[in-house]
């Protein structure tokens, strides 16, 4: 036999398994036509499942690519170093110096990968504007610097500046919900609010940056922390500071010199715990990342146990094909099929069946998180391809796993047994 | 293997050709079949067939000798328990014997696998069942391929249709077979056993549901065909049936109770002209 021969014969043998496995399909199709009431039935387990799978990863996906674009979005190079003591040092420790302004300034002088650095006072104040009365504000005490680190910029009028830092000037820069808050609109920009009975200008308002996790980060306002310490000067001595490191390659490096910085300064000996905690944006970032994935395959696998249900359906119904078409069976036998012939047969029928559902749950998915996304307040949510994919994969596994058993007892029948079968 | 397949194709010519022209001069007797030089299609020696069922067991077949020629018409018949269908079965390779050999076209088949089996029964052995077995929502065209298609040949639509062309379906090659009537189904059933060119068309009382005159138009089909050169044998219990074939082999209690010419077979055994001269075959021998 020469090397064409084997070569047709081989394209033969490959055209006709391609053939037989098109016409297994086709037949498969033709089946779930036939009996479309029952089949349909039957895929509903499937169906709900994969609607499930994918209207949850969805969601979780939206939520999660929602925070995660929000925690970026507040800048991964930076970190927050606040002073760390024990409720016992706070009590017998009143006045000592834990953290200041040296401090900041040390930090700054002596870390080489700390590129921007800023004091960062927080507490709550009575902000008031001329009729109105007065209104609780979460107010900052900063630098020019943090506009930098946190993304918060103005896009009215302008942030303060090093000279207002220096001089400690009675300037303020406001959130668009402290505007609401204060019952008045833009033309504020210039005026007078009073800030704990002090008169501040406002020389800016901070462009719109919405809210996150139900912490609308518009209601603030900022003033020069020089400023805040002379209005609440115990503040000096338990100073937070936040310090922006080069580059997010460098953070490490950056969080190890300011721990060397200050270790020594506290004048901290080998073994003893340090006196301040540094926590960063993007260990945040990535203990967010796990949370995620853990929260998508816990309810992943709640939705498995659907698919399971499912797949028992279809295991069901394909029991009751084989047995009504044991004639069939014994038919495609006597005419030469074999036993691997008939197993695939079935196989491909419980296959298209599960996965024709998969592909029916893929589409409700699809229109039920269109649908959620319609809501005006809902966040960005689409279906990942990955999860289609995964969805589909899914429920054809579930077809080779359930349809096995019903294509093995098809393909063990005896021909003559399988022909005379009533 | 195509060269190969082409080289059957063209031996299986000359012989057919070769046993039309010798059916002429066939002398057909027990004693002397060593004169018989057609080839031997089907050659049965000592068949058993032991079926447990419960506890006991039942001999469908005692010890079953028979040789089946290359171009026969042959008649199986049998009151029923006679082993008729144990028989037809193992002919068929749908079943093996307990004992004894089965020569199939110079192989024996009686101790094939499943899947060997099924290969033989795709390529050599063509069924005709009394009830078509027709699959039902498929085309009649698609009907004839599906043996076609097991057997992995190639131009499987031409093959069915020229099947189908031999039997005189080729207009209702798009029917389905709720469209079609009890005869035509059982042509297209012929046409699926004809489709991969068997060595047997192997027939289970292929008139049993279809009225007389219809049933009268399936033997001529299987005369056509018989005619061509098609080996056939028919399992059956109408006698008219067994008359048009040419050589009856009756069986009784799992044993050939006779193996005679039939009137027909005779008459074309018979030296040209001297019907007289062609005696029957001898009963169980």
């Amino acid at each position: 036999m020469n090397t064409a021969g084997r070569l047709s014969r081989a394209g033969h043998a490959v055209a006709g398994a391609a053939a037989r496995s098109g016409q297994n399909i086709l037949t498969a199709f033709a089946q779930i036509w036939a009996n479309r009431g029952r089949s349909f039935l039957t895929t509903l387990g499937v169906i709900i499942a994969v609607t499930a799978i994918i209207t949850v990863v969805s969601f979780v996906e939206g939520f999660g690519r929602y925070m995660t674009n929000m925690l970026r979005g507040y800048g991964t190079q930076y970190m927050i170093v606040w002073p760390d003591i024990s409720w016992e040092q706070e009590i017998t420790g009143i006045g000592r110096i834990i953290m200041d302004e040296r401090d900041v300034e040390a930090v700054r002088t002596e870390c080489p990968d700390i590129q921007r650095i800023t004091p960062f006072l927080f507490t709550e104040t009575q902000v008031a504007y001329r009729k109105s009365s007065a209104k609780q504000v979460p107010t900052r005490g900063v630098t020019e610097a943090y506009q930098v680190i946190r993304n918060y910029y103005v896009d009215k009028g302008r942030f303060f500046g090093p000279m207002d830092v220096e001089k400690a000037a009675d300037v303020v820069v406001v959130g668009r919900s402290v505007l609401k808050l204060l019952q008045c609109d833009e033309s504020i920009l210039g005026d007078f609010v009073q800030i704990a009975d002090r008169r501040f200008r406002v020389i800016g308002i901070l462009e719109p940056k919405g809210s996150f996790m139900g912490d609308d980060q518009d209601e603030t306002v900022m003033i020069p922390y020089t400023t805040m310490l002379q209005m609440f000067p115990q503040m000096r001595t338990t100073m937070r500071f936040l310090a922006e490191a080069r580059s997010e390659e460098v953070i490490d490096q950056a969080e190890a010199q300011i721990r060397r910085v200050l270790r020594q300064r506290h004048g901290l000996t080998i073994g003893q715990p340090d006196d301040f905690g540094i926590s960063r944006q993007d260990q945040m970032l990535r203990e967010f990342g796990k949370v995620r994935t853990i929260a998508a395959s816990v309810l992943a696998g709640i939705v498995s146990i659907s698919l399971l249900v499912g797949g028992i359906g279809i295991m069901n119904v394909m029991f009751v094909s084989v047995s009504e078409r044991t004639r069939e069976i014994g038919l495609r036998k006597s005419v030469g099929g074999r036993r691997r012939d008939i197993m695939l047969q079935f196989l491909t029928e419980a296959v298209v069946l599960s996965t024709t559902g998969g592909a029916i749950g893929v589409a409700i998915g699809y229109v039920l998180t269109h649908m959620a996304g319609m809501h005006p307040q809902m966040v960005d949510i689409n279906v990942p391809l990955w999860s289609v994919a995964l969805a589909l994969g899914f429920s054809a596994g579930a077809g080779v796993i359930f349809g096995v058993i019903p294509a093995f007892k098809a393909a063990i029948l005896h021909p003559i047994d399988a022909l005379r079968h009533e | 293997m195509r060269r190969t397949r082409k080289r059957q194709a063209s031996r299986r010519e000359q012989r057919r050709t070769a046993t039309f022209l010798q059916r002429r001069t066939f002398w057909h007797d027990g004693q002397s079949a060593m004169q018989d030089t057609r080839e031997k299609l089907i050659e049965f020696r000592d068949l058993q067939k032991i079926y447990r069922v419960g506890t006991e067991l039942v001999h469908a077949l005692r010890g079953v000798s028979l040789t089946i020629h290359q171009n026969e018409y042959v008649a199986i018949m049998g009151p029923s328990g006679s082993g008729k269908s144990t028989l037809m079965n193992i002919l068929g390779c749908l079943d093996i014997p307990t004992s004894g050999s089965y020569l199939l076209n110079g192989t024996e088949v009686s101790h094939l696998s499943q899947s060997a089996l099924a290969r033989i029964r795709g390529r050599q052995i063509g069924f005709v069942f009394q009830n078509f077995e027709l699959l039902p929502r498929t085309t009649a065209l698609k009907n004839v391929q599906l043996p076609l298609m097991y057997a992995m040949l190639p131009r499987r639509r031409q093959r069915a249709l020229a099947a189908l062309e031999r039997v005189g379906l080729a207009d209702r090659a798009k029917h389905r077979p709720n469209q079609l009537s009890g005869g035509q189904k059982q042509r297209v059933a012929i046409a699926r056993a004809l489709a991969q060119e068997p060595d047997i068309i192997l027939a289970d009382e292929p008139t049993g549901n279809l009225d007389s005159a219809t049933g009268n138009e399936i033997m001529s089909i299987f005369d056509e065909l018989y005619a061509s050169g098609q080996t056939i044998i028919i399992v059956t219990h109408e006698p008219d049936i067994a008359q048009r074939c040419h050589r009856i082999v009756t069986l009784r209690d799992g044993m050939i109770a006779s193996d005679i010419l039939s009137e027909r077979g005779r008459a074309e055994a018979a030296p040209e002209g001297r019907p007289e001269f062609a005696p029957a075959v001898g009963a169980g021998a």
